[in-house]
């Protein structure tokens, strides 16, 4: 998409200060250096104009500005998103909707929440914590993350294993179209007569509108929540215990695993007492009712311990709890702090599939000579392998891609897909083509036409063109 | 047992090629919802047999003619389930049908829909091409969520080949738990009760009695147990009584539809007075699923809770009216799949 003309960007500009405060308008390069990426900060544009309104109202101008001029639009929400999903058009509208940041209800009969898509994810749970309520979906990022990024991103978490998805724990989302008109999805109820607009709306990364409006589950916080820490000498074996425990019935509420790598890392880093001999542990949550969580805690010991697990720690209060879950999740910052940059990635596989995927990736990563630290929702056999690279040697962030270009693909290749939770965005197009053909992509590209015939919102992401894909077959052919 | 795809596709496109509009049959069990429609049938019953199934990935593919009767069948042999409890209907009912109708039993509030269980599905579109999307893992965000979108379309977006489905773990134990209660007394229980971390999986009232089923590890449920039955004067209601009651409840067998009555589904907030339904006969799903049976119709459906579920005149729509913009965007979308029209058309709206 090009650039307005000088006249053109002029009126444009113009327009928007007519239904913006000044200070919701930032021009100046320096000003937006900020929001020139999301999360995964390879991938940094700065755009013409970012606003950052403050009403519905505005929102639904600013959109029918763009509309009307043609300019592209690109959503935003605290901008902690792993895909390049929020990064701006250098020609566009960058669209921040931090400022919609209020809870408008929590109502404890209905066990659900009214919010406004700028409250954070975790602001959201600590606001139900007095009536016993929680919001489930928790990815790492939930301190900072909102939850309207949540809903474009179908985010996911450690809890999603047994409480699913956002898109499991929605149920009503407000948007406003490229037009500039509110359309709501879902209801009151737990069901609609009609197709499930809703959860099509849930992940579409911003292509189909702006979420304005958020109606969540809250669910019940259980009487008891019991953390356990399991360590193995292999990663094999782990892999094993993993779907040896799915496959007897039993669901935890977490299960995660960490590869040897990213366990010094993460010991490294916040000195939780992981035991930094071991090649692969295990972090399980069970909750639910004391007798409940009773059973399933010697249904699970054994079960690690029948697999190979030479050591198992049950956290004695919520205190330990937290600890072992906090070197997990700050696996990423841990892997951080001992390389220079690392890239993740995110494929999800059948959970049968983890020993050789991994034996795999070793593979690769001797290959590519760039290490990878595994950290993974292993319950869900959602990987995200953490590859270790300094971007400031030349090549060797061509070199990372290419490596997780290849695990995505391996993840394909195994039954599995490119994206379990991060999203397309800008950073996985090249892989979508390898998990869907013609036709498929055809079908997304004419459902977003349905929505945004002009191809304004959030342009270039989530959804190749067929000429992209027809370049990207061309290239891998030659 | 066999895969009829190409057989289907090309009668998609023959359809194409003539514009003759089709009408998607699997088990013909749920005729009697939506709207009455007139076109060919292109039968999907024959496309069955389960693809894959992997007890210990807790995922099962099957072509959409399969029965739902079948497919439990086959999970049970592996202590398995349907989480969303979907009803057969005599044997009838299949995967495909069940999703595009999206059918789910009393269990629902605490398992979830159709939707919450499904991984992926296969799709005809009205170009006539095959399709695949989702997947048979448990979290897949590439590309938007057709899988899903499916769910409560009746067919209108496509016929459904396949579909693949997260089972769970069959109960250890089940108790139902039954006591006389007034209406008010027994929503304002329901809803109590239904937003405790225990486990339930389903709460009903019917003919001034309230049910609670009680499903999961012995432990979990004799505790529960003892804790309602503190709160309520209730009773364990004998097993063959209790599997009867929430079998006619799963296959809509409870609530009886007389000739020339009309059976109403309300679908609202569990918080919604007693009211909410006139004329409400049974509720379900702890408070947000109410039925009632009246002898009149009414011309439209107005009040956005209410489907007219069953019975009465059916060439008007049975689905609550919507604005303008909307039912626009949802033409564009059926138009996005669909572009000639070919689809069950009419089935969910008059302007679908």
């Amino acid at each position: 998409m090009d650039a307005l003309s000088n006249s053109n960007h002029r009126l444009f500009m113009a327009a928007l200060a007519m239904c913006l405060p000044p200070s919701s308008i930032i021009v100046s390069q320096e000003s937006q250096r900020p929001f020139e990426c999301d999360g995964l900060a390879v991938y940094h544009q700065l755009p013409m104009v970012t606003v950052l309104p403050e009403t519905l109202g505005q929102v639904q101008e600013v959109l029918r500005l763009c509309s009307e001029h043609g300019v592209p639009l690109v959503p935003r929400g605290a901008g902690t998103g792993l895909c390049a999903g929020a990064m701006p058009h250098a020609h566009g509208v960058l669209l921040v909707m931090t400022k919609f940041d209020q809870i408008l209800l929590i109502d404890q009969d209905t066990a659900t929440a009214r919010v406004q898509p700028g409250v954070r994810n975790l602001a959201l749970s600590e606001a139900a914590a007095p009536l016993g309520l929680y919001y489930a979906p928790d990815p790492s990022s939930q301190i900072a993350c909102t939850i309207g990024g949540n809903v474009a991103e179908n985010s996911g978490g450690v809890h999603c294993l047994k409480y699913g998805l956002t898109v499991n724990n929605l149920l009503q989302v407000t948007i406003v179209t490229v037009t500039g008109e509110l359309v709501t999805f879902g209801g009151d109820g737990l069901d609609e007569p009609s197709m499930d607009l809703l959860s099509l709306v849930t992940g579409s990364e911003g292509l189909l509108g702006v979420v304005v409006e958020i109606k969540v589950k809250l669910l019940p916080r259980a009487p008891r929540v019991q953390v356990l820490m399991a360590a193995f000498d292999n990663v094999i074996s782990a892999g094993d215990a993993v779907a040896a425990l799915i496959g007897q019935g039993i669901i935890p509420a977490g299960l995660e695993m960490m590869d040897h790598l990213a366990i010094k890392a993460a010991e490294d880093f916040v000195k939780v007492g992981y035991p930094t001999d071991a090649q692969a542990l295990l972090i399980c949550e069970l909750d639910g009712t004391d007798a409940e969580v009773e059973e399933q805690l010697a249904a699970v010991s054994l079960c690690f311990s029948d697999h190979g697990s030479y050591q198992i720690r049950v956290a004695k209060d919520a205190q330990e709890a937290a600890a072992l879950w906090q070197g997990r999740k700050s696996a990423f910052p841990a892997v951080g702090s001992i390389s220079p940059d690392y890239y993740c990635m995110d494929g999800t596989i059948p959970r049968g599939q983890v020993a050789h995927v991994l034996t795999r990736i070793s593979e690769l990563s001797q290959h590519y000579g760039l290490a990878v630290a595994n950290v993974f929702h292993a319950g869900d056999g959602n990987l995200h392998p953490l590859i270790l690279f300094d971007a400031s040697i030349e090549g060797q962030l061509d070199q990372a891609e290419a490596l997780g270009g290849d695990i995505l693909t391996l993840c394909v290749d195994v039954g599995g897909t490119i994206t379990g939770e991060h999203g397309v965005g800008l950073e996985k197009m090249p892989q979508m083509p390898y998990q869907f053909g013609d036709a498929e992509l055809a079908q997304f590209r004419r459902l977003k036409a349905a929505f945004d015939p002009s191809d304004l919102l959030n342009p270039g992401k989530g959804i190749p063109t067929l000429k992209y894909c027809q370049e990207y077959r061309s290239l891998q052919h030659a | 047992m066999h895969d009829l795809t190409p057989q289907l596709v090309e009668q998609v496109q023959q359809a194409r090629a003539e514009q003759t509009p089709l009408q998607i049959v699997g088990g013909n069990s749920k005729s009697h919802l939506g709207r009455a429609t007139q076109a060919q049938p292109i039968n999907v019953a024959g496309h069955s047999g389960i693809i894959s199934y992997n007890p210990t990935e807790l995922v099962i593919r099957a072509r959409a003619g399969t029965t739902i009767q079948e497919l439990e069948s086959v999970l049970a042999e592996k202590q398995q389930r349907l989480p969303f409890e979907p009803p057969q209907y005599q044997g009838l009912a299949t995967i495909g049908g069940t999703v595009a109708a999206n059918q789910s039993g009393p269990a629902r509030p605490w398992f979830g829909a159709v939707k919450d269980s499904l991984l992926g599905l296969g799709l005809i579109n009205g170009y006539g091409e095959a399709m695949l999307f989702g997947g048979q893992v448990m979290k897949n965000v590439a590309g938007f969520d057709v899988t899903r979108l499916q769910t409560g379309a009746m067919g209108g977006l496509g016929l459904i080949t396949e579909v693949s489905i997260k089972v769970l773990p069959q109960f250890n134990v089940n108790k139902t738990l039954v006591c006389e209660l007034n209406l008010q007394a027994a929503l304002k229980q329901m809803q109590v009760w239904g937003n405790l971390s225990v486990p339930l999986s389903g709460m009903c009232y019917w003919q001034n009695k309230l049910y609670v089923r009680l499903q999961g590890s012995v432990a979990g449920v004799e505790e529960t147990c003892k804790v309602f039955c503190k709160a309520l004067p209730l009773v364990v209601l004998e097993d063959e009584l209790a599997q009867n009651f929430w079998k006619k409840v799963t296959e809509r067998e409870l609530l009886v539809a007389q000739e020339k009555q009309i059976m109403w589904r309300w679908s609202g907030p569990s918080s919604a007075p007693s009211n909410a339904l006139d004329n409400t006969e049974f509720i379900n799903w702890a408070g947000s699923e109410r039925w009632a049976l009246t002898t009149v119709s009414d011309a439209t459906v107005v009040n956005p809770h209410v489907t007219q579920y069953r019975g009465g005149d059916r060439s008007h729509n049975v689905n609550p009216s919507i604005n303008a913009h909307d039912q626009a965007l949802q033409q564009r979308i059926k138009h996005a799949f669909d572009p000639d029209g070919l689809f069950n058309v009419g089935r969910l709206y008059s302007w679908l």
